[in-house]
């Protein structure tokens, strides 16, 4: 039952795929002197999945309020299917919105609340109360129509707060921090159900969060923002793989971070010296600055027995701790503390503290990024 | 209710003389009205309903009781619309000078009753509407609007900002997001308010007794005219009426009002409850 509900809700979406595209151009956001958002360019194709990653302050959430209407932005245009929304109220750009404490009627049911947006279009009675149970249906609360919010726990009110987004057929989705207030195992299993609806509707998502996992686990596409500017965005492996600065690097998990001097940049390739650590290669994706650093993520850093001449350096560890999964060790080389994470399966016979080792890694796992800090 | 702690006792042994002092003058016309007797005399001399029979038979005294029902009902009419849309209006608000806007609202409550009776008496003679009941309840508004303010903007503190937001995504217009978003949650406030409202108006007699006229006498107007006159139990009566009117009220507000007010409260500790 829930399937079909599904795929004839897909098979609705598919035919209007081609729309659902949100756009900012040049979008800028001051509160007198503050500058909040400046300079954004955004673009959301249809049914992808876009998000907003950020620290609070980052304007990630002023953004997606401007694009939602709730904000005016202060020049700067943004576009919704390609139509230019700048001077349309929220309640005409056809976007559905998820609160982060999900903002249900508490004196509706959750049907009721379900029913609201087709109450607004005027939706006959009868066709609205069937589109509602069918959405309800589709989250999983097929049965619980009748409830109110303070009845519903937080996840159950999380999918009614979808379901009450996507009833309208909207053009876009926007979710605000949606998982915040739910528990981490909770959080997980939204996370993936959220990301299988959105497949099966085909419907284009901007999402905004400050949780790198929640980014790296739902998102086709990561935009990462600082102090109102998108400071590199691309899909989630790449981000996290190929930083373009050292505050991206570690905003997104932990690293470590090698400062450099550059030798040589060619191919995408660069020789960069390493001080303590000798001469090695990495992969260059053609940023500039003043400042060079590497990044290299601890899960890409691995012991060696034997030196080399390149991407290579003579360590001593410090200690090393079992975190269940993984083991973290920590480690000094040529001056640097570094930090060395394999999984616990692979950490068998692992070298006494304070032995003699080798560290190396792949040219193509370590970027060349700029140091800003 | 059983009292051991002697500390309690004592305490409970003290609030007996001031409950009694602050009820028993109140409570007292009602005996009084009851009284069989052709004047205020106390202890009654007997039970009897002539002076109330006689209350409702004079006409002096019937068409004082429907001007103070006219004017408590342009005061409530008028008071709840401009009180709640003030509250609403400044709600989640933050400019300069609102403090300044705020003080205004409030201001009739503070302002001494005989400098506002003055000052409309001055207004309304110089438009010449004054002689008919519609300039008293009209004062009548303006110190009853404050009290809506403070109750509507009380009920408006449980609001969640973001709701409003969430009905105008939904396709909400204003009227909509005000029935929908903000009707439910100041309902308990706009019928509190309305409430004081109300009792403000019938129990106002220092601007209406400035504004008074053949046509227009209201009930406190009515009692102190006459009882420098004659001391007829009709007084009596009409003080028992206010008084019941007024118990009726509160008992109605405690029901009502801070029940769903108790409920209201509740809410978001339901919302934030975990899974």
């Amino acid at each position: 039952m829930t399937t079909s509900v599904i795929s004839a809700a897909a098979s609705t979406r598919t035919t209007a795929s081609a729309q659902g595209s949100i756009e900012l151009r040049q979008v800028r956001k001051t509160y007198g002197d503050v500058v909040a958002v400046d300079e954004l360019d955004l673009v959301v194709e249809p049914g992808e999945f876009v998000t907003l990653l950020g620290p609070s302050g980052s304007g990630k959430t002023t953004t997606m309020m401007m694009v939602a209407g709730f904000e005016e932005h202060t020049s700067g245009s943004v576009l919704i299917d390609g139509k230019p929304v700048d001077s349309l109220p929220p309640r005409d750009r056809n976007l559905g919105v998820v609160f982060q404490n999900y903002a249900l009627f508490p004196h509706m049911s959750a049907r009721e609340n379900v029913e609201f947006a087709l109450r607004m279009r005027k939706v006959p009675k009868a066709e609205r109360r069937q589109r509602a149970d069918s959405a309800l249906e589709r989250v999983g609360l097929g049965k619980m129509g009748d409830r109110k919010p303070r009845q519903l726990s937080g996840g159950q009110q999380q999918r009614v707060a979808l379901a009450r987004s996507l009833v309208f057929n909207p053009a876009a989705l926007l979710l605000d921090e949606p998982m915040a207030a739910l528990d981490k195992r909770l959080r997980e299993h939204m996370q993936e159900e959220i990301k299988t609806l959105q497949k099966s509707l085909g419907i284009s998502v901007l999402f905004v969060t400050h949780d790198q996992d929640e980014a790296m686990a739902m998102s086709d596409r990561i935009v990462v923002m600082k102090d109102g500017r998108i400071v590199q965005s691309g899909p989630p492996e790449e981000v996290y793989n190929h930083p373009l600065t050292d505050w991206v690097a570690s905003f997104l998990g932990d690293t470590n971070l090698i400062p450099c001097t550059v030798l040589e940049r060619k191919d995408g390739e660069a020789l960069v010296d390493l001080g303590g650590l000798g001469l090695g290669r990495v992969r260059d994706r053609g940023v500039t600055g003043e400042k060079y650093a590497v990044s290299i993520r601890p899960e890409n850093l691995k012991f060696s027995s034997e030196a080399s001449t390149d991407n290579c350096g003579k360590a001593s560890l410090v200690s090393s701790t079992n975190l269940g999964a993984t083991v973290r060790h920590r480690l000094t080389a040529g001056g640097h503390e570094l930090q060395v994470r394999e999984l616990s399966s692979d950490a068998t016979g692992r070298p006494a503290p304070a032995a003699e080792l080798f560290v190396t890694w792949e040219p193509d796992k370590a970027q060349l990024l700029v140091l800003e800090q | 209710m059983q009292t051991t702690n002697p500390r309690q006792r004592l305490l409970t042994l003290l609030s007996i003389p001031v409950f009694l002092f602050l009820v028993v003058p109140t409570a007292i016309v009602v005996p009084v009205a009851l009284n069989d007797s052709r004047y205020i005399t106390f202890p009654p001399e007997g039970i009897s309903f002539a002076a109330v029979a006689g209350f409702f038979a004079d006409k002096a005294w019937t068409s004082a009781l429907t001007a103070s029902l006219q004017s408590a009902a342009i005061a409530v009419v008028i008071g709840v619309i401009l009180g709640a849309t003030a509250a609403i209006g400044l709600h989640g608000r933050k400019f300069p000078g609102q403090q300044a806007v705020v003080g205004l609202i409030l201001a009739p409550m503070i302002v001494p009753t005989v400098v506002l009776a003055l000052a409309f008496y001055q207004f309304f003679i110089s438009l010449g509407v004054l002689g008919s009941i519609l300039p008293i309840g009209l004062a009548h508004a303006v110190i009853a609007t404050p009290y809506v303010y403070l109750t509507t903007r009380a009920s408006l503190a449980g609001l969640n900002p973001a709701l409003v937001n969430s009905a105008q995504s939904l396709g909400a217009g204003w009227l909509s997001v005000f029935r929908h978003v903000y009707l439910p949650v100041i309902l308990p406030g706009l019928v509190s308010g309305a409430l004081f409202a109300f009792s403000v108006s019938i129990d106002e007699t220092v601007m209406s007794l400035f504004m008074q006229s053949p046509s227009a006498t209201t009930l406190p107007v009515k009692m102190f005219t006459d009882i420098q006159f004659n001391l007829t139990p009709k007084i009596a009566v009409s003080s028992a009426l206010l008084v019941t009117v007024a118990t009726l009220g509160l008992l109605f507000q405690v029901m009502f009002v801070l029940k769903r007010r108790s409920t209201a409260r509740m809410l978001p500790l339901a919302v934030s409850a975990p899974n």
